[in-house]
């Protein structure tokens, strides 16, 4: 017999062997939860799996600190029901399979008491149902893709004011309220191959053209599309009034990059997504920003209870403003923790019917969801003003009087 | 019309950058047959360097790309050194594959050092443009595409001309002749495979200013490596040159005539049919594949 | 080795497998944990896919970095026909690797015109592609909204255990297929066409078939595969589907497991998942995905530079030697005290007797590369049963003439005749069908191939019928198959070493090796390019009896030669070329002696001196 068959049999025998040992390792336990109550000093865990590495690696950074703050605010305050309260925190690296697993395993393997969610629609909508399947309550931060909210979970719940099927409100009731003179004609609709924002442009277009403004254009390119040029040129041949360009991150800032090598400066521009990123300033020149329209969750002038010590707390213990991904996951915090002190106990079913049945006073204003996990709030209009985002929309809540309706050209 | 000079100006200019980012790979490629699939990586690289130097000191990023030349001939040289001359000989499919590896643990390195955070040089002529009436040339472009010109002329003087040149072609169509008329091998192959990594400095640079990058950018640029040097064919400059800007161009033309999705199917699409329909590519000399093995 | 310890062993093996598979289908009742189910569930997932991958390139050394691909399209598949059809995914998952195999097949394709490094790049475009294709033809794929899979309806505390077994399932099946074809008939031919394509389409193999359905063996289960998977993950999207990194890391599991083995896939599997795991929990925090990938990297090149056999080879390499040890390698008799045995028949020749025609005719053939005319108008006839001489300088055209004859090169002009039919239409498969069979200068064997499976890998006759088909399944070297390779090798002095491998042959068995493939091929016309050159004076006798042998029994040499005494005791006609053109044919002495022909090869100033050497002259070399 040849020595590769005699070696293959020792290799099943130490690979079963091999199995063998990592299983009693691991621990032949059951599935079940435990039936009797943790002891009251044991801290909880609350488990989570982030893209801390990988392309959205930048935003997640932050996301994490708005968790880390969150933790550390609640223990200073005495903890949750009397305990101190553990992240548990595991690196997908922006893979669904890995952040599959990792919850799986934080669920099923380390028996975390608690779930907070991910960031990013495409990481939430698979560990969505992982949650849905073992009960536990879900509550994510920035998963706001139509798509997620589909199957009608009982235990998902979306952190921030609104869906993406929201999104579009305030801006297209800022061009209804224009006299029908002054608003744009025509709209040239860019945007990232991505369902976040291609529904968002579906919307758009839908919208704005019953108020008779014409789409010129309407394209979306791949997510890996790295030079703007030939797309820019396009658009100003179309010679849009308005260009709405619904982008996700650093493709915002090179099809402005590629505006203004091509010559090209719309009357109105909004972005989707990208305004809110810290770099964004610098990347195509602050005293370029004027002028664009965005939409936010969140904005750190808000004067809702919670906010004001949130946004002075976070810089003290960062060394720097939070951005909207930090406040996203305080958010989320905030309406795990209130959900869990309201129920009085780590019932996940408990707590799901609570969140279902009463609303949470977040630094985002107040936030319900219906059945489905959906928000029934609505997002803020912002515009760069004078390098700054200033919130415009809706008056409640402006930050500035003044809205620029045409937009300075390029310099 | 305009349209369509605009997209073809855009393209060509496009394709400048390509046959830049191409021309050291296409110089190994068809002198050398070896297909080092951490060229991308490479380039990557020379950006971060280009951007960390730009970051610190404020010089013209492609200035500093001249600066970062040698020390991409060093990375080049210890690549080969260490793992491209060691598996090359054996298995050439596990050569690529080996280099592909190179790429990946790369991306990893560069992932530690700089981050993840997108990056890209912005000098003041990052964003503008040259206007000819109501054309527009961006002005980084044309750089890079005017340095790319000056590479793939220096690099084909460099095969033609000299001494190394000539010991090169005569090293990759039979190693074992030029030995023995006294080309030293060894030495001669590392020195062109490093002087292929050393244009990735210029590349890496104009990269960085005209485009964003991250660590995994790698991957991007490497399928439009392939697709511009297989275009070409094998051993032909002049060909590479034509196939940046047949690349370029197409896909300019895709974006805005077809459809902006469908832009980045170029490379593969015209990877797959060249290799079909025509192997050795447009200016590809052709490969005498009868039976007489070594 | 006894027949007794081998049977031993072989049942002893058989237990261990057994054993361990019960072992895994036993863990879901062993332990509840969803946490291992999952890592299981990869592992089986990626052993899958390392098995498929195997196929082409391992066995038929197509490397391909796009595998990953067949499972995009065989969740897709699955999952849009779930959703159009309101139908459980697992119902559909077959569809998912018809569909898988059918883009395997049009992949096979490319290959007649890529190979090698061109294929890995075709692989990757492919990959690049199809996940493109995916994503924007969105109304058919939900494109990159993604395709939500049902949800599944069965208890959660057994959520796991259809896909579990599924992937298991296909696991093991998988290995079974690739054991049958190794042994298979199939498996040779695959191997042969990885040791060397063109030898391998010379002796009857018919490569685009071959290829067509190894391609499509390694994506059939892959894509079931991938359906399973789709609907485990429950939702599909472009990125996840159609994964260059997944490709990567099947290549890794592979080739550290050891390619072209069964088990290798297996083990390389159960390498790369938990490694993976770990490093995702015990390298945590920001820089923990970078560290993956400079570990994935380090281990790709570190596998490609130290170990690319991989595991299982080469720790079974390692064993052999130790067993081995002193054990001598073989030796063969002395050829001078051995006697020829008698000549097996040929069937062609007996179906031909009394042709008397001439058997093989170049007409006026013309071969240019750039600005040289390797064959000018060049013309040969070689009658049946006879032993026709090819003569000339180096530089002449021989080879080439050989190389248009066999199909390798089509010329510029001009035509090739056999038996009274053009042969300009037929490939070299089909030429080698038709009767035409051809040595080389330097001899082309299959490395990986020990003697015996050689000569088996031969196909005499095309597969056109279903029935030729299924022989392709039959074990490669039992039966008469064998029986006749056997002989033949007899015949020709290797009957001591043929199970030995192609690579411990010298120069010399290797030239007898690739003879008996030819008596195997059985054809038409053995074309012998240079079979005299570089081997010793008692092995050159040896072999001119062996022509003369078979040359009794009917068969039609053509022998391309430098040796001028050798050629001229065998041949009855010959022809010479210089610079591409025919400058003499017809009897060896008066060619032999023709002034043309002289100044061509020696210059005006030479005197031959030495007459033909008759059979009765016939001993050079040492006597005993």
């Amino acid at each position: 017999m040849s020595p590769n068959v005699r070696l293959s049999r020792a290799v099943a025998g130490t690979a079963a062997a091999a199995l063998l040992a990592l299983i009693s390792a691991c621990g032949l336990s059951a599935e079940e939860p435990d039936a009797q109550a943790a002891p009251s000093t044991e801290p909880i865990v609350i488990g989570m799996s982030l893209p801390l590495s990988g392309p959205v690696a930048d935003r997640a950074k932050p996301g994490m600190e708005g968790y880390q703050y969150w933790v550390d605010e609640l223990n200073a305050q005495g903890g949750l029901l009397g305990r101190k309260v553990e992240l548990k925190v595991l690196d997908d690296s922006f893979d669904q399979q890995t952040a599959i697993n990792d919850y799986t395993r934080l669920i099923s393997q380390d028996k975390v008491d608690l779930l907070l969610g991910t960031f990013s629609s495409d990481l939430n909508v698979a560990v969505a149902p992982v949650a849905e399947r073992y009960k536990y309550a879900y509550v994510q931060p920035s998963g706001g893709a139509d798509e997620i909210f589909a199957r009608n979970f009982k235990y998902l719940f979306f952190a921030q004011p609104a869906t993406t099927q929201k999104l579009p409100d305030r801006f297209v009731d800022l061009i209804a309220a224009m006299p029908a003179a002054e608003r744009p004609k025509t709209l040239a609709l860019v945007q990232l191959d991505d369902p976040n924002t291609t529904q968002a442009a579906d919307l758009f277009g839908e919208r704005l053209g019953k108020l008779g403004v014409k789409t010129v254009y309407d394209k979306t390119y791949a997510p890996d599309t790295a030079n703007f040029d030939t797309i820019a040129n396009a658009i100003k041949q179309a010679k849009p009034d308005l260009v709405i360009n619904g982008s996700i991150a650093g493709d915002g800032v090179s099809l402005i990059r590629s505006f203004q090598k091509i010559g090209f400066s719309p009357q109105q521009l909004y972005q989707l997504n990208t305004p809110t990123d810290p770099g964004f300033p610098k990347a195509i020149g602050a005293s370029n920003t004027e002028g664009i329209f965005t939409y936010l969750a969140w904005s750190p002038e808000a004067t809702y209870p919670s906010n004001t010590g949130f946004v002075a707390g976070y810089t003290k213990q960062f060394g720097a403003a939070p951005s909207e991904d930090a406040a996203n996951s305080y958010t989320a915090g905030q309406v795990l923790a209130t959900a869990v002190k309201a129920v009085g106990k780590l019932d996940q079913t408990a707590i799901a019917d609570w969140l279902h049945q009463n609303k949470v006073d977040t630094i985002v204003g107040p936030l319900g969801w219906d059945a489905t996990g959906r928000p029934q709030g609505d997002m803020l209009l912002g515009q760069f003003q004078g390098g700054k985002i200033k919130i415009v929309g809706p008056e409640s809540a402006a930050t500035s009087k003044d809205i620029l309706f045409v937009k300075p050209g390029w310099k | 019309m305009t349209l369509l000079v605009q997209t073809v100006i855009l393209g060509l200019l496009v394709g400048g950058v390509y046959a830049l980012m191409s021309s050291g790979f296409s110089l190994v490629f068809g002198v050398m047959r070896i297909i080092n699939l951490a060229h991308g990586a490479m380039i990557v690289l020379a950006a971060f360097l280009t951007w960390w130097v730009w970051d610190r000191t404020g010089l013209d990023p492609l200035l500093i790309g001249v600066l970062v030349t040698p020390v991409m001939y060093g990375v080049g040289w210890l690549l080969y050194k260490t793992v491209v001359a060691r598996v090359h000989k054996a298995d050439h499919e596990l050569a690529m594959v080996a280099t592909f590896g190179v790429a990946i643990a790369a991306g990893g390195v560069m992932s530690l050092i700089w981050g993840t955070e997108v990056r890209s040089a912005t000098p003041g002529y990052f964003n503008t443009s040259i206007e000819l009436g109501s054309l527009v040339i961006p002005r980084a472009q044309l750089y890079a595409f005017v340095g790319a010109l000056a590479i793939l002329g220096a690099l084909y003087a460099l095969l033609r001309g000299t001494f190394l040149g000539r010991a090169i072609r005569a090293s990759s169509t039979n190693r074992d002749s030029a030995a023995l008329v006294g080309v030293d091998v060894e030495r001669t192959m590392a020195q062109m495979f490093a002087i292929g990594a050393a244009t990735t400095g210029f590349g890496g640079a104009a990269l960085s200013v005209i485009y964003q990058f991250v660590p995994d950018s790698h991957y991007v640029w490497i399928g439009r490596i392939l697709c511009v040097v297989i275009l070409g064919g094998l051993g032909s400059l002049l060909g590479a040159a034509l196939g940046a800007a047949i690349l370029g161009l197409g896909e300019a033309l895709t974006a805005s005539y077809i459809d902006t999705r469908w832009a980045t199917a170029v490379p593969y699409v015209l990877i797959i049919a060249i290799l079909l329909i025509r192997p050795q590519g447009i200016l590809g000399g052709r490969l005498r594949t009868d039976g007489v093995h070594p | 080795m006894s027949t007794d310890a081998a049977t031993r062993r072989r049942v002893s093996k058989r237990l261990i497998i057994a054993l361990g598979i019960l072992f895994v289908a036993a863990i879901p009742f062993l332990t509840p944990s969803s946490y291992i189910h999952n890592v299981l569930i990869l592992t089986f997932l990626l052993a899958v896919l390392g098995s498929g991958w195997n196929v082409i390139s391992g066995l038929t050394g197509y490397v391909s970095l796009g595998h990953s691909a067949f499972i995009g399209v065989g969740a897709y598949t699955a999952g849009i026909l779930a959703e159009r059809w309101d139908i459980s995914p697992f119902i559909v998952a077959p569809l998912g690797g018809v569909a898988a195999a059918l883009i395997a097949l049009l992949l096979s394709l490319t290959t007649r015109r890529t190979r090698g490094v061109a294929f890995v790049i075709v692989s990757y475009a492919m990959l690049e592609l199809l996940g493109l294709i995916t994503r924007n033809w969105s109304s058919l794929t939900g494109g990159s909204q993604g395709l939500l899979m049902p949800l599944p309806d069965w208890d959660v505390r057994f959520h796991n255990w259809p896909f579990y077994y599924a992937l298991l399932a296909l696991l093991l099946l998988s290995l079974a297929m690739t054991a049958a074809i190794r042994r298979s008939k199939f498996g040779l031919g695959l191997v042969a066409i990885r040791d060397d394509e063109d030898k391998a389409a010379g002796i009857g193999v018919v490569t685009p078939v071959y290829k067509g359905l190894a391609f499509m063996a390694s994506a059939v289960l892959v894509g079931v595969a991938g359906a399973i998977y789709g609907y485990y993950v429950s939702f599909l999207t472009v990125s996840t589907m159609f994964d260059i990194v997944l490709s990567m890391q099947v290549v890794l599991a592979v080739l550290l497991g050891g390619r072209a083995t069964v088990w290798g896939p297996v083990l390389g599997a159960f390498i790369v998942v938990p490694l993976a795991e770990v490093t995702n929990t015990s390298i945590g925090g920001v820089d923990a995905g970078a560290w993956r990938l400079i570990m994935f990297g380090g281990l790709l090149l570190l596998v490609t530079l130290a170990l690319p056999k991989g595991i299982i080879p080469s720790v079974g390499q390692l064993l052999e030697k130790r067993r081995r040890g002193e054990a001598s390698s073989l030796t063969g008799a002395r050829l001078a005290d051995t006697t020829l045995p008698p000549a097996p028949a040929s069937e062609r020749a007996a179906a031909g007797q009394g042709r008397s025609t001439d058997v093989l005719r170049v007409e006026d053939v013309t071969v240019q590369f750039g600005g040289v005319k390797a064959l000018d108008e060049a013309s040969l006839v070689v009658p049946a049963g006879s032993i026709t001489a090819l003569i000339g300088p180096n530089g002449s055209g021989k080879t080439t003439l050989f190389n248009v004859i066999d199909g390798t090169y089509p010329p510029a002009q001009g035509d090739v005749v056999l038996a009274g039919q053009s042969l300009a239409k037929l490939d070299r498969t089909g030429r080698a069908f038709a009767g035409i069979g051809r040595t080389y200068q330097l001899p082309r064997l299959f490395n990986s191939l020990t003697v015996v499976e050689n000569v088996a890998a031969v196909n005499s006759r095309p597969h056109n019928r279903i029935g030729s088909l299924r022989r392709l399944a039959h074990s490669s070297v039992s039966g008469a198959e064998a029986a006749r390779a056997t002989e033949l090798l007899e015949f020709v002095g290797l009957g001591e070493y043929v199970d030995a491998k192609a690579t411990d042959l010298s120069y010399g068995q290797r030239k007898l090796v690739e003879l008996a493939q030819m008596l195997m091929l059985d054809p038409e016309v053995i074309l012998l390019d240079e079979p005299a050159a570089g081997i010793n004076p008692t092995l050159l006798q040896r072999l001119s009896e062996l022509v003369r042998a078979l040359n009794a029994t009917g068969r039609t040499f053509v022998i391309v030669e430098h040796d001028m005494h050798f050629v001229l005791s065998l041949a009855d006609r010959a022809t010479v070329l210089a610079r591409g053109k025919v400058i003499a044919a017809g009897d060896p002495n008066e060619v032999s002696t023709d002034p043309a022909v002289l100044e061509a090869y020696l210059g005006d100033d030479f005197v031959l001196e030495t007459a033909v050497i008759t059979d009765e002259d016939a001993t050079i070399g040492p006597r005993s």
